[in-house]
Formats: C-alpha cells, sequence, structure tokens
C-alpha cells in the first residue's frame, strides 16, 4: 500500500475579524497528528472550527499562532491535498466528464490518455452513463461520486472532506462511505474527515478527534479498533458511539 | 381556480400563446393607425403606402434626399456591428482586469462612475469637435472602389466613438459583476489543483461570469441602438435609418417615416431576441444550481 503523507498540528489559534472590528478565535491551542494512510475523522459541536481546521490545513487558511504541517513541510493550496465540502462545488458550466477530467487538464494530459481515465474512474464510481450531464442534473448522491471522481482524478494521496455527505439521505450516505472506505483502502490515502454525525465517524474512522465548542480545542481522541467492514449494530459499535456521544454533550454542557 | 391559472400560464409559454399575446398591443397599435388614416389626418399614411415602401426595400426614394430603405439599414447596422463590438471588445478584457485586480479598480472607479452617466448623444457635438468628419475611408490607407469608399466614408469616427461609449459601460460594469459573483469555492477548487491563472481564467472565471456578460450585452444593446438613430437624425450624417425618417419628416414623405420606424422597432426586437438566446445559453446552469 503506497503510503500517503501526514498531518501535524501544534498548539494552532486561528481568529477572525467580524464586521464590528471584533476579534473571535474560531480554534485555540490545537495539537493533533494524523497518521499516514490513516482515516482521522474531527467531531464537535457546530461553531468548533472544525472547517476552520480543514482550511488550515489544506493551505487556504494561515494559523495566527502555532504550526501546520502536511508532511513535515507548511502546506500551500497546490501541494497536491484534495479538498471536498459539503457543496459538491462542481463546476455547473462543465458536464461531469469535464469536471473529472479537470485535473488532467491541470496537469496538461493528452486527450486520448485524459478519456481513458476519465471512462475508467466513472466506471468504478458508477457514474459511467452520467458523462454527458450536467451537475444540475444529477441527483446528490450522484454528485457526490462525480466530487470523488475529480478528486480521484487530481491524484492527490491525502483527501480533506469537509461533512461531504451531510446533505445526502441515510441510505447514499451510506453508500458513498463503503465507497469512500474502498477507495482509501485501494489508494492507500490519508483523510481527514470532519463530521457532525458521530455515527460516521465510528463507522469510518481509524481515530476520532472530539473537539469542543468554538473556540475549538481538542478535548479527546478515540482511536477506533474495530476491523472493516464495521457493523453498526455490534456491541463495540455501539460502545463507541455512546462514549462519544457523551463526550461531545458533556462538551457542549460545560461550555453552556 | 389555481388548475385554470397554471393551465393559462402553460399556454402562455406555448407557441400559439407566445403569438397571440405578443400580438396583442401591436393589434392595438394598428387599431389606432386605421382609425387615424380614418380620421384623415395628413401626417398619418395609409397601410398601402407604407407597405408599398417596405416591399420594395432597394426602391430610391423620389423627393428624398437619401438612399433606399435597404442601403439605409445597411449604413445604420454597420455603425451599429462596429460600435458595439469595440464596446465589448474593450468592455469585457477591462472588466475582466478590473474585478481581478484591485489597483487596476481603484484607479478606473472614479473615472467609470463620472462617465458613466453621462448620455452618449449629448457627446456628439465634443465628439465632432475632437473627430471633425474623419470617417473610417479618410484614416484607412491605399484606394479602393468607389462604393466601398462611399460607404466607409459614411462611418465617421464620431458616431462611432459615441456607440462605443454607449456599449462600454453597461458591459464593463456587468463583466465586473460576472466576475465577482464567481463562487470563492470554484476558485480554490482551482488553487488547489494547482491550476495556472489562464486555466483559471478559461475554465472558471470566464464561463461563471458569462450569464452577468450576456446581460450587460443585451442592456448595451439597447443602449446603442437607441442613441445610434438618434445620432443619424444629427447634421453631417447622410445616410442611415434614423436619417432617412427625419428627412421624410422634413419632405412630409410620411410613408418612408413609418416604414423607418416599423424596420428600427422590428431590428431592436429580432436583436433582443437574438441576445436573450444568447444569455439564456450562456447562463442555462444558474437557475438549477444547487
Amino acid at each position: 500500500m503506497e503510503q500517503g503523507r501526514f498531518f501535524s498540528l501544534s498548539n494552532v489559534r486561528k481568529e477572525f475579524l467580524t464586521q464590528r472590528g471584533e476579534r473571535v478565535a474560531a480554534l485555540d491551542s490545537v495539537t493533533f497528528e494524523a497518521a499516514s494512510g490513516n482515516l482521522t475523522c474531527i467531531v464537535g459541536p457546530t461553531g468548533s472550527g472544525k472547517s476552520t481546521l480543514l482550511r488550515l490545513i489544506a493551505g487556504l487558511e494561515t494559523p495566527d499562532a502555532g504550526t501546520v504541517r502536511v508532511n513535515g513541510s507548511a502546506p500551500v493550496p497546490s501541494q497536491g491535498i484534495g479538498y471536498l465540502t459539503q457543496e459538491h462545488s462542481l463546476f455547473p458550466w462543465l458536464r461531469v466528464k469535464d469536471n473529472i477530467g479537470l485535473p488532467f487538464d491541470v496537469k496538461g494530459t493528452m486527450a486520448e490518455e485524459k478519456d481513458k481515465q476519465i471512462r475508467n474512474i466513472s466506471i468504478a464510481l458508477g457514474i459511467a452513463d452520467a458523462l454527458e450531464r450536467y451537475p444540475y442534473e444529477l441527483s446528490g448522491g450522484m454528485q457526490k461520486r462525480t466530487s470523488l471522481g475529480r478528486l480521484i482524478a487530481s491524484g492527490a494521496r491525502c483527501w480533506l472532506m469537509d461533512e461531504p455527505f451531510s446533505a445526502l439521505d441515510d441510505r447514499t450516505a451510506h453508500q458513498l462511505q463503503r465507497l469512500l472506505l474502498k477507495i482509501a483502502a485501494e489508494l492507500g490515502l490519508t483523510v481527514l474527515f470532519v463530521t457532525h454525525s458521530i455515527d460516521e465517524a465510528v463507522f469510518l474512522a481509524d481515530r476520532i478527534i472530539v473537539l469542543s465548542a468554538g473556540p475549538g480545542r481538542v478535548v479527546d481522541i478515540y482511536d477506533i479498533n474495530i476491523e472493516h467492514p464495521r457493523n453498526r449494530l455490534s456491541s463495540e459499535f455501539g460502545q463507541f458511539l455512546e462514549a462519544i456521544r457523551c463526550r461531545i454533550e458533556s462538551v457542549i454542557d460545560e461550555t453552556g | 381556480m389555481k388548475k385554470k391559472f397554471r393551465s393559462l400560464a402553460c399556454w402562455a409559454d406555448s407557441f400559439s400563446g407566445k403569438l397571440l399575446l405578443g400580438s396583442f398591443l401591436p393589434s392595438l397599435v394598428l387599431v389606432a393607425w386605421w382609425l387615424a388614416i380614418r380620421s384623415g389626418t395628413a401626417v398619418v399614411p395609409t397601410f398601402g403606402d407604407v407597405f408599398r415602401v417596405l416591399l420594395h426595400p432597394f426602391q430610391v426614394p423620389p423627393d428624398l434626399y437619401s438612399r433606399s430603405l435597404a442601403f439605409s439599414l445597411m449604413m445604420t447596422l454597420l455603425r451599429f456591428v462596429i460600435g458595439f463590438s469595440l464596446g465589448v471588445i474593450t468592455a469585457v478584457p477591462l472588466g475582466l482586469w478590473a474585478a481581478r485586480n484591485r489597483i487596476v479598480d481603484r484607479i478606473l472607479y472614479p473615472v467609470i462612475q463620472i462617465a458613466r452617466p453621462i448620455n452618449p448623444i449629448v457627446l456628439l457635438p465634443i465628439a465632432t469637435v475632437i473627430f471633425g468628419l474623419s470617417s473610417i475611408a479618410s484614416v484607412t490607407i491605399g484606394g479602393a472602389d468607389a462604393w466601398k469608399h462611399d460607404i466607409w466614408d459614411q462611418v465617421q469616427l464620431a458616431m462611432i466613438f459615441i456607440l462605443w461609449w454607449g456599449a462600454f459601460f453597461p458591459v464593463f460594469l456587468s463583466t465586473m459583476s460576472g466576475v465577482r459573483s464567481v463562487r470563492t469555492a470554484y476558485l480554490e477548487t482551482m488553487m488547489l489543483l494547482g491550476a495556472s491563472r489562464m486555466l483559471v481564467l478559461r475554465k472558471v472565471i470566464i464561463p461563471g461570469a458569462l450569464p452577468s456578460i450576456a446581460g450587460g450585452m443585451r442592456i448595451a444593446l439597447g443602449v446603442t441602438w437607441l442613441v445610434l438613430i438618434a445620432a443619424e437624425i444629427f447634421p453631417g450624417t447622410r445616410s442611415g435609418i434614423g436619417y432617412m425618417l427625419c428627412t421624410a419628416c422634413k419632405t412630409s414623405d410620411y410613408q418612408y417615416t413609418f416604414a423607418a420606424m416599423i424596420v428600427i422597432g422590428l431590428v431592436g426586437l429580432l436583436t433582443d431576441v437574438l441576445f436573450f438566446r444568447l444569455e439564456r445559453s450562456a447562463g442555462h446552469w444558474q437557475s438549477r444550481e444547487r
């Protein structure tokens, strides 16, 4: 299995300026590491700075204090990290095949090779019949699959995913979770996955990081040592679910 | 009741609905025209006189010192295409640049905001002073056939300038607005992929801003057309639909006046329909983006 990069944050603080000119901290003293080849989930109440954390690692924001390292270096946006948010960010004026093919356009791949790769990716994701459609003609699940296709095409071995499946129904979300695990295993990905669903986190993650309410701090880390494929009805699954749920509730209670 | 209303709305969108509803007001105009003819007023020509002019567009009007209807329309359209195209060609790149570069925006902002409200028509006398009666023929090099020279000699630089003025500002501002409305998430996606600036422009900014640009062009189209017809009435012009309309009034050849008005209206409608389709095609994804 190909080794991906790993993430390392040390005492990271990030503040934002409000309209009234006040400085509000989104993150405070965040320290953790995500191992290479692992899928790490970040959970926490609303406003705990989960999305900000991903943006710092992607290099789209810079910390006000502390260090963020991706494979030992400071993050820069074009370093080959894949990023997927709740909104699919597919370009609505491009067909599915052109959206998936975008990374190949960036790399300057020859047309024949590009078409072959797009075909292979779309077959693997079950969207081969939708290549000529526009994103607005797809269901939510198909849009996410197309977004995953673009991530695969980018060749990135580290993926940052910000609640990508939260807007989908349970059945579609579960299908995509299984698909993500399959892709991550095949490609040896390092994934940092933000979610507000503890069920999703326990199903996917090798490690779960719990953030406090804003400003976000790491309050607990859980290593999920259940073998894949995980059964949502198993007692181990239920125990982790309960433990993390209680921890988050206590975090919310502490902050009132 | 709701069902009835919904089916009426559906009918309005059908071909027959559009045709019938669109013909309603022109039909009233025709009725008013007919009543005016019946009243015997001298300034209102008969339907027959006007349609004779429309059906013989290449006929040079007697007793009227203007060219045929077809030639007049051709000159008007030629001026329009040149002025409008120059406006679009200069406005779009400048708008793209200003929207992405704060320094350029700061330099252009006061000038644009001061110049924008100035009606292009009021600039015509100033433009005539600056450009004189120079035309495209007078500034191009090399001998040309007499008929080509005759045509290009009637495309005056002063007129092209005010047409450019009329087209430039709506397109410039709509380009800026379109570029700024492109979602940051799209730009970040390209940034994360390591895309070059040119690729970001080609794949994201231009397509993302295109609906707004097309909308601006549609507005500019209407402004430019209005300005052009008015400018052709000014002294110094020797051809054009506006010129024909005005001279026909002076010589009381009202059938030419009415024919010219109908042509102006029809060309305005057709070009608007064309640009409406362009706008819709460019923005097919906008209303359905989710």
